[in-house]
């Protein structure tokens, strides 16, 4: 199918949208204060729809896997569904224990809301489609998520709750831990790119599919099925899910939030998925280069298609157990990783790629 | 992309976030709490680097204190009972003596900095792209002490290990 | 802008590699065999030292990486010493290993190892920030090793005193030296030197009062480092707490160690800021200040302490003034004083401590009251211990008394050179005056042990590496004091090396 041409770049739209609203003669500062103000709240919204739909898409996969329908009531497969799951939770009333500590339990997950946004000002949705190409890109990126390991503390020892404070060091200890592989894997594509700005990297990955990192042999496969891992463990999801084991801690961190703090939670969660499929994407799969389509729709198809994947993870592989995650993370992800990015830096050294 | 006529602005925000907090972090008596301004301070002293055009450090700022140090402080914090559960005193019976040192320190120290006007980095400009120009001095000039960092941090691991081992395991 | 590697030699920098992969060895040793090597261990890490000594005396002079290694004869004289100290350090932890530390001998020895490691960096080192990471690689493992016995309330409190002392006086170093960045735009010391006295002939003379910060702080950060007062408050209680070997460590080797980063930064890199001509920036009447400081309170305060250890803490407080004293009197003799002195010092000093470590095994106690009547039960270890205590004190013809001598000498050398170092004499006058007062301390000891109306009741049994280590103090401090010029004539051309 031939897309027509206007959709080919978004990038015109922007600068018609620039014009428009430098035409109105404000003054410098307040002009850049706008614009990205605008873009902020462009890239809010869109990450709001997307977050819902990927709740849908994910009780769809999920109750198929398991021969079940899944939401069927509301539209057409129950398309609406979610929108209306997030409309009942704004109305909900806020129950808030009195035990809690008000500060820590009120900001935790606004942080957690905030953290997951900030990282999609340096991802590449397209040629040109980026709020702002930094030149730390890629160290920018694992800097910001920091924060969302902070909010989940914040969650668990606000709310006062023995499950949810254990929840809130289990899923600090495991992010913190798998911190070490992911940045590891990363780093060898940033040896090749020879940059850390996300664009630089993409275009390292010019042409056809065979340029992409994930094909450079033998350690860009290693370097993105150790990504891929330790990127499930950073987003919390099954199989390292023991934050919010349920068997075990009930709901983990975000057990006593309610309504739509509860949503922020729940939202954040779904966007950093789709945060560690776009950076996995960027990396290793060429970001938006792929022929015939507008750069895009590469971009989403491929990064959907990693979504895909970390959602088949979750509803076909059992939980780990804590001390097994800790295993693995540091006796075997974190040598792999170490050996695989000298063995990429050696190569990148001799010239051993093409 | 902002004018230094607003970095002025943003600045003193930064700075007056980084006071409060660091204030705030020597003087609540809810050591969580302190923990949070801590990671708000340190924040804004990366949100200062920013201002300065060294992004790397920034980043770095916020990777190794946000992410490694504070969230260690936090952990031990939940882990020391005795610690999470009671109001923490923060000073001793030398707090007066110690606020006039630190005064006189502080004080001293800004009039001296405010008194001199020779510096030779000002008139320097910043390497367009810093963060290749780090990484090349790191590797090649300064490579020894990046090395010996390692050895360092060997060290401080053993040392840290053989302290919180168990004994008799 | 391309940068390049400096011309580097791996030749030179041979037994600092050594030491380090000698410190993984053994601790890889300790592990392999299950922690049941008892002693073996020890004597690994001190072959290592000898090894570690003998590529030393081989490697010869010249730069191992830029500014940033060179190996020059004030770093192979400070290296050394600081082998010197660690070999007798380990020979005399022997007791503590066999009873105490069951589980982590290997780390022990190997934190030692590698605290020396640290050390010969920064004796090597002639750039700002190879000398801090070298400071620090010196002081952390010595953090640990301050707080080793887990179980004991004390060496835990000494631990955790050290580590937040440490760590303030690393910021505090830091940020005097984030100033002469500022001020120089490089961390290479010689270069700096040369941009400061180009800023300052920019600004005909005038380079700021920034300076002053600059100099406070670094002083600050290695007074802690030398327990200068009144940057000295956790030497005593860190002494007392901690293993003993590792006190005597930290009160030579960590000492010498902050003595080399004052020699590079302040004697080599502000060597023009000396000048009272050069007020207010100048740095010589500060350290002359903190230098009496160190040798009234100190010499004072050990005259009250009921603990061998915290006594012998005040007493390294003093002998770090005296030291002082050598490094104001910036001509010619004064750094070959330093050096003997600590060369000397070493030896005394790590003697006293083996003797201390061998009473605490033995009868449990570091208290001086324990030492009474030791001279009937062990006549050799008294006398030992007498010695030790007397060259500390600097009694002729022990090695101490010519330490003392050179440094007051060339004090007066150069109070008497020009009108403007008079105040030195006073300096001189003090150290002269706390010198006796000191006498009355140490005398009290060997008062103790020779004057008691009952014999001990304990026999003192050294162990071997321990009966080692106590030779070794005893012949470096009675050959050196019979023929001090051997090293001396070493020592006298320091200082030509730091001013090319």
């Amino acid at each position: 199918m031939i897309w027509p041409v206007a959709f080919a770049e978004l990038r015109p739209i922007f600068d018609w949208l620039y014009d428009m609203v430098s035409s109105t003669g404000l003054p410098e500062p307040w002009l850049s204060v706008v614009i990205y103000t605008g873009l902020g709240a462009m890239m809010f919204g869109v990450l709001a729809v997307l977050a819902l739909y990927l709740v849908w898409w994910e009780r769809k996969i999920s109750a198929h896997i398991q021969q079940r329908f899944g939401p069927m009531r509301h539209g057409w497969h129950g398309w609406y569904q979610t929108i209306m799951d997030a409309i009942k939770l704004l109305q909900k009333e806020h129950v808030d224990v009195a035990t809690r500590d008000k500060f820590v339990f009120f900001w935790a997950p606004v942080m957690c809301f905030v953290a997951a946004f900030l990282a999609y000002v340096t991802i590449p949705f397209g040629e040109g489609l980026i709020v702002a190409d930094l030149n730390i890109g890629v160290l920018y990126i694992m800097a910001v998520t920091t924060f969302t390991i902070i909010s989940l503390l914040m969650a668990g020892w606000g709310s006062n709750n023995k499950y949810a404070l254990l929840g809130g060091m289990r899923s600090a200890a495991q992010v913190v831990s798998y911190e070490v592989p992911m940045v590891a894997s990363i780093l060898v594509v940033v040896v090749f790119a020879g940059s850390l700005s996300m664009v630089d990297i993409v275009r390292a990955q010019d042409g056809m599919f065979y340029n992409w990192f994930i094909f450079r042999l033998p350690f860009g496969p290693i370097a993105f099925l150790t990504y891929i891992v330790a990127a499930t463990a950073e987003a919390n999801r099954t199989p390292f899910d023991i934050p919010e084991a349920e068997q075990e801690l009930v709901a983990g961190f975000n057990i006593e939030y309610s309504g739509m703090k509860f949503a922020m939670f729940f939202l954040a969660e779904f966007v950093n998925m789709f945060t560690v499929s776009a950076i996995a994407v960027t990396l290793f799969l060429g970001g938006w280069n792929g022929v015939f389509l507008p750069s895009w729709f590469w971009f989403l198809l491929k990064t959907f298609a990693v979504v895909l994947l970390l959602m088949l993870f979750r509803w076909t592989y059992p939980r780990l157990r804590v001390d097994q995650l800790m295993e693995f993370a540091w006796k075997f992800l974190v040598p792999l990783t170490f050996a695989n990015l000298i063995l990429g830096a050696w190569m990148k050294y001799a010239g051993w790629y093409w | 992309m902002v004018e230094a006529a607003d970095t002025g602005v943003v600045f003193w925000l930064l700075a007056a976030a980084v006071l409060i907090s660091g204030f705030l972090v020597v003087s609540l008596k809810n050591i969580f709490h302190c923990a949070i301004f801590l990671v708000i301070c340190l924040t804004a002293v990366a949100g200062i680097f920013l201002l300065l055009d060294a992004e790397f450090l920034a980043a770095a700022q916020v990777l190794i204190y946000v992410g490694a140090v504070s969230i260690l402080m936090i952990f031990a914090i939940m882990l020391t009972s005795r610690l999470a559960a009671h109001n923490v005193i923060q000073t001793n019976r030398h707090a007066i003596i110690a606020f006039f040192i630190s005064m006189v320190f502080g004080l001293g120290a800004i009039a001296l900095i405010a008194g001199t006007h020779i510096w030779r980095l000002a008139i320097e400009t910043l390497p367009a792209d810093n963060i290749a120009t780090i990484g090349k001095l790191l590797m090649t000039e300064f490579m020894l002490p990046f090395e010996v960092v390692s050895v360092l941090l060997l060290a401080a691991m053993i040392g840290a290990i053989v302290l919180a081992r168990k004994e008799g395991s | 802008m391309e940068a390049q590697l400096p011309p580097y030699s791996i030749k030179m920098m041979l037994p600092e590699l050594f030491l380090f992969v000698w410190a993984l060895v053994v601790i890889t040793f300790d592990l392999l065999t299950r922690r049941k090597s008892g002693s073996a261990v020890g004597y690994l890490a001190m072959l290592g030292l000898v090894i570690c000594g003998g590529i030393l005396s081989i490697t010869g002079y010249g730069r191992g990486f830029g500014m940033m290694f060179i190996n020059d004869p004030v770093a192979v004289f400070f290296k050394v010493i600081f082998l010197g100290a660690a070999f007798m350090a380990i020979g005399s932890s022997f007791g503590i290993t066999n009873r105490k530390i069951v589980n982590h001998r290997g780390e022990y020895f190997g934190l030692i190892l590698l605290s020396t490691v640290g050390m010969m960096f920064l004796a090597s080192s002639q750039e700002l920030l190879s000398l801090y990471i070298g400071l620090e690689l010196t002081t952390i493992p010595l953090f640990v090793l301050a707080g080793f016995f887990k179980d004991d309330r004390k060496s835990v409190e000494s631990g955790i005193k050290y580590m937040i002392m440490g760590a303030l006086s690393s910021a505090l170093l830091l940020y005097g030296i984030s100033f002469l960045y500022g001020l120089s735009g490089t961390t290479d010391i010689v270069q700096m030197k040369i941009n400061l006295a180009v800023t300052q002939l920019a600004n005909e003379g005038d380079i700021g009062v920034i300076l002053i910060l600059a100099t406070v702080t670094i002083l600050a950060g290695i007074g802690f480092k030398l327990a200068l007062p009144p940057f000295h408050q956790w030497a005593p209680d860190v002494y007392e707490g901690s293993p003993t070997p590792i006190a005597a460590f930290l009160s030579v080797g960590s000492k010498a160690a902050g003595i080399v980063a004052f020699v590079k930064i302040m004697m080599l890199g502000l060597e023009a800021f000396y000048d009272p001509v050069m007020k207010p920036n100048d740095w010589g009447i500060l350290v002359g200040v903190l230098a009496i400081a160190a040798m009234v309170w100190g010499n004072v305060a050990a005259v009250r302490q009921s603990n061998i250890k915290r006594m012998l803490a005040f007493s390294s407080i003093a002998q770090a003034g005296y030291i002082m004293i050598g490094m104001v009197a910036m001509n010619q003799y004064g750094l070959a004083a330093v050096g003997f002195y600590t060369f000397v010092y070493m030896f005394a000093n790590m003697g006293a401590f083996a003797i201390v470590t061998v009473v605490e095994d033995q009868t449990g106690s570091c208290k001086i009251s324990s030492y009474a009547g030791l001279s009937r039960t062990s006549p050799f270890l008294s006398a030992a211990l007498a010695v030790f205590l007397l060259s500390l004190a600097g009694i002729p013809p022990l090695a101490g008394f010519f330490a003392k001598y050179y440094v007051f000498a060339a004090a007066i050398a150069m109070a008497g050179s020009s009108n403007g170092h008079t105040w030195l004499y006073w300096l001189v006058g003090v150290g002269l005056l706390t010198t006796v007062f000191a006498l009355y301390y140490y005398a009290n000891v060997i008062k103790t042990a020779y004057f008691a109306r009952e014999a001990s009741p304990y026999r003192l049994r050294p162990l071997r590496p321990a009966l080692l280590v106590i030779a070794i103090g005893l012949l470096g401090v009675l050959i050196f004091g019979v023929v001090p010029e051997t090293i001396v004539d070493f020592a006298r051309d320091l200082p030509y090396y730091i001013a090319h």
